[in-house]
């Protein structure tokens, strides 16, 4: 046969393909071996996004493992894959972190176990804020990052001060903003309220506002990964992201600086919940208050890993460079009400598609 | 062995694509005409009638014709060079064409951010030989998705078109040269035509892959949206299942169309059709 070879690279190519385009999602963090020989470990199934792995396995998870005789196993992905997985049925994951706004999608379809408070002590020693960003019966924030400006300060030549900086001629065509179906895309159209004079949120001249500002855009982001590609690479100068990825950002443009604008940055916070049905609820609930005690987050803070929400620990100005630290700052932060960010984000992703992206 | 159970020899296969593609597509597409408990096709009358979903779905269908065109004239050439090569050097040639798919979409899509971008390559270089003086917008645009996914998709036109070529007799074309034809009148008459069935598969092939792309337009292409993109943002982030089936419908409806309307091309361009 002349052309059975074609055939062979044909099978090649559509076996590459499918060894290119899927990959297995789960991973089981190490440091399960040594767990002591009293009975089979109790699994408990976390779901988060899998950033900073090794971290959370040495620091977080395997302390964790030897002292309540758990094999903790880990499924990562972003907040709308991981939170789909668990609506969908059929997962057996115990505790799912996710950002806020996701955590009230979560609840508001009734995913989450409420929580028992007392027996978290930890909860006691966090901002107010973090205890119960989504009510009594849910889950705290274990971290409190915040939305800022970051920027290339040698490209834009002046200082940045405000919300309202991102509309000046020196980033026209430069800058990227978030996505208004991401996270931090809500805030920015708070923002852009608040930069267009208002003191409380006004929606139509938010719109308007960002229309104006649509052509200086090159791109919305919806992974952060984005925005650090499209700065390091020259293609933006500035744009809203978490204080937490500056440090990344430094490393590609060591000039870059960090604005919390003086109207106040956004608060992103990240939670934490007991899916519905979990057998391992006790357990569940003895992790969260491990991930809330001064070690954890002082560890994590050290690492640059996440910005602390305990209040009991105490970090050099040296520690606290690049992640959001202090009840100064905290206090500062707008908070949006997730609730009301639920009921209007379809309508508000229609104009934004609509009226600012044309 | 009576030829019925060799029938039987099909049924693994069948009860899999049955059971795996044929009824998920059923529902999908059955779910958009049954929505909060009564039929409806108000699904359909809200996209068709948004101003909005229409220029999307203009933009991708333009950048899927784009590149499947470009595809064409860029494979034709390169897979009858290759279909008249030694079959050694065939082996090798068709190796190298078909490596970029080896690699996977998100690394190539990243390396044309690298040589598109107002800093990259690309613009580096027109700049630094003075063919222009600013940097050209590239990056972020359909083009930079065209580019994209030709760069995807071109092995796979090629394959296709060298598999239809080296099945051409070569004595037709010696024939037609004897009776007369030169080299150029004898590729036109006797080469192109033939070649249509696989220039048609490849075709399609391009053109399925261009209109359902997810990673390269999410990408490369900027503020525009795709249909594919839209559809993820209608079921991952607005967590809507119901526009999403919507959507994905219509997407095969259009795939399906656009794959009789190159069907019946090919049937006229056929020579024995």
């Amino acid at each position: 046969m002349r052309h059975k070879w074609v055939k062979g690279l044909a099978v090649l190519t559509i076996a590459g393909l499918i060894a290119t385009g899927c990959s297995s999602k789960s991973n089981e963090p190490n440091g399960a071996g040594n767990t002591p020989a009293k009975g089979d470990p109790t699994k408990l199934v976390i779901s988060t996004w899998g950033f900073s792995a090794d971290f959370f396995n040495k620091e977080v998870y395997a302390p964790f493992e030897k002292e309540h005789n758990v094999k903790i196993v880990v499924e990562d992905g972003n907040n709308a894959d991981r939170l789909n997985k668990v609506k969908t049925g059929g997962s057996s994951v115990d505790l799912i972190y996710l950002s806020d706004y996701y955590a009230q999608q979560g609840i508001e379809a009734g995913l989450f176990e409420k929580i028992d408070r007392s027996r978290i002590p930890n909860l006691n020693d966090i901002y107010d804020v973090a205890k119960a960003p989504l009510g009594e019966d849910y889950g705290p924030a274990y971290t409190i990052g915040q939305l800022g400006i970051a920027y290339n300060s040698k490209e834009v030549g002046k200082e940045l001060t405000s919300w309202k900086d991102l509309w000046s001629p020196e980033l026209a065509g430069k800058i990227t903003l978030p996505n208004i179906t991401s996270t931090s895309g809500p805030m920015i159209l708070d923002a852009a309220s608040i930069a267009a004079g208002n003191a409380t949120f006004n929606e139509d001249q938010a719109m308007a506002k960002l229309k104006e500002l649509n052509p200086s855009v090159v791109k919305y982001y919806s992974k952060t990964s984005e925005f650090v590609n499209m700065y390091s690479q020259g293609e933006i100068v500035a744009g809203p992201i978490m204080e937490m990825y500056v440090k990344d950002l430094k490393e590609a443009v060591p000039d870059t600086k960090f604005l919390a604008p003086k109207e106040g940055g956004y608060a992103i916070m990240n939670t934490v919940n007991i899916v519905k049905g979990s057998k391992n609820k006790e357990l569940a609930e003895d992790f969260i208050n491990w991930h809330l005690s001064k070690e954890i987050q002082e560890k994590s803070a050290k690492a640059k890993i996440d910005s602390p929400v305990n209040t009991t620990l105490n970090l050099t100005a040296e520690e606290a460079e690049g992640i959001t630290y202090g009840a100064e700052t905290i206090n500062k932060l707008h908070m949006l009400d997730m609730k009301n960010v639920n009921a209007n984000l379809k309508n508000w992703i229609d104009r934004f598609s609509r009226e600012v992206t044309q | 062995m009576k030829k019925s159970y060799l029938t039987l020899l099909l049924l693994p296969g069948l009860v899999f694509l049955a059971a795996f593609m044929v009824i998920p597509i059923l529902l999908t597409v059955g779910s958009t005409f049954y929505h909060e408990g009564r039929f409806t096709v108000e699904g359909y009358l809200y996209f068709f009638k948004d101003p909005y979903f229409l220029k999307i779905l203009w933009t991708t269908l333009r950048v899927s014709l784009v590149t499947t065109a470009i595809c064409m004239l860029l494979g034709f050439p390169t897979a009858y060079f290759i279909s008249q090569q030694s079959p050694r050097k065939k082996a090798l040639l068709l190796a190298l064409a078909i490596f970029p798919l080896l690699t996977s979409s998100v690394v190539r899509s990243f390396s044309w951010t690298i040589i598109l971008g107002k800093k990259g390559l690309l613009n580096n270089m027109l700049l630094s030989v003075g063919l222009i003086q600013e940097p050209l917008n590239i990056l972020y645009t359909p083009t930079a998705m065209m580019i994209g996914l030709i760069h995807l998709f071109l092995p796979l036109i090629i394959i296709t078109l060298v598999g239809v070529m080296e099945n051409i007799d070569t004595d037709l074309v010696k024939a037609a040269e004897s009776l007369g034809a030169n080299r150029f009148a004898a590729f036109c008459r006797v080469v192109i035509p033939l070649s249509v069935p696989g220039l048609i598969i490849g075709g399609i092939l391009v053109f399925v892959g261009s209109l359902t792309a997810y990673t390269t337009p999410a990408l490369l292409g900027g503020k525009q949206q795709v249909i594919s993109t839209f559809l993820y943002q209608n079921a991952i982030t607005l967590n809507d299942w119901y526009l999403a089936s919507v959507v994905a419908t219509i997407m095969m409806v259009i795939t399906f169309v656009i794959i009789m309307i190159m069907n019946m091309l090919a049937n006229k361009l056929n020579p024995k059709g």
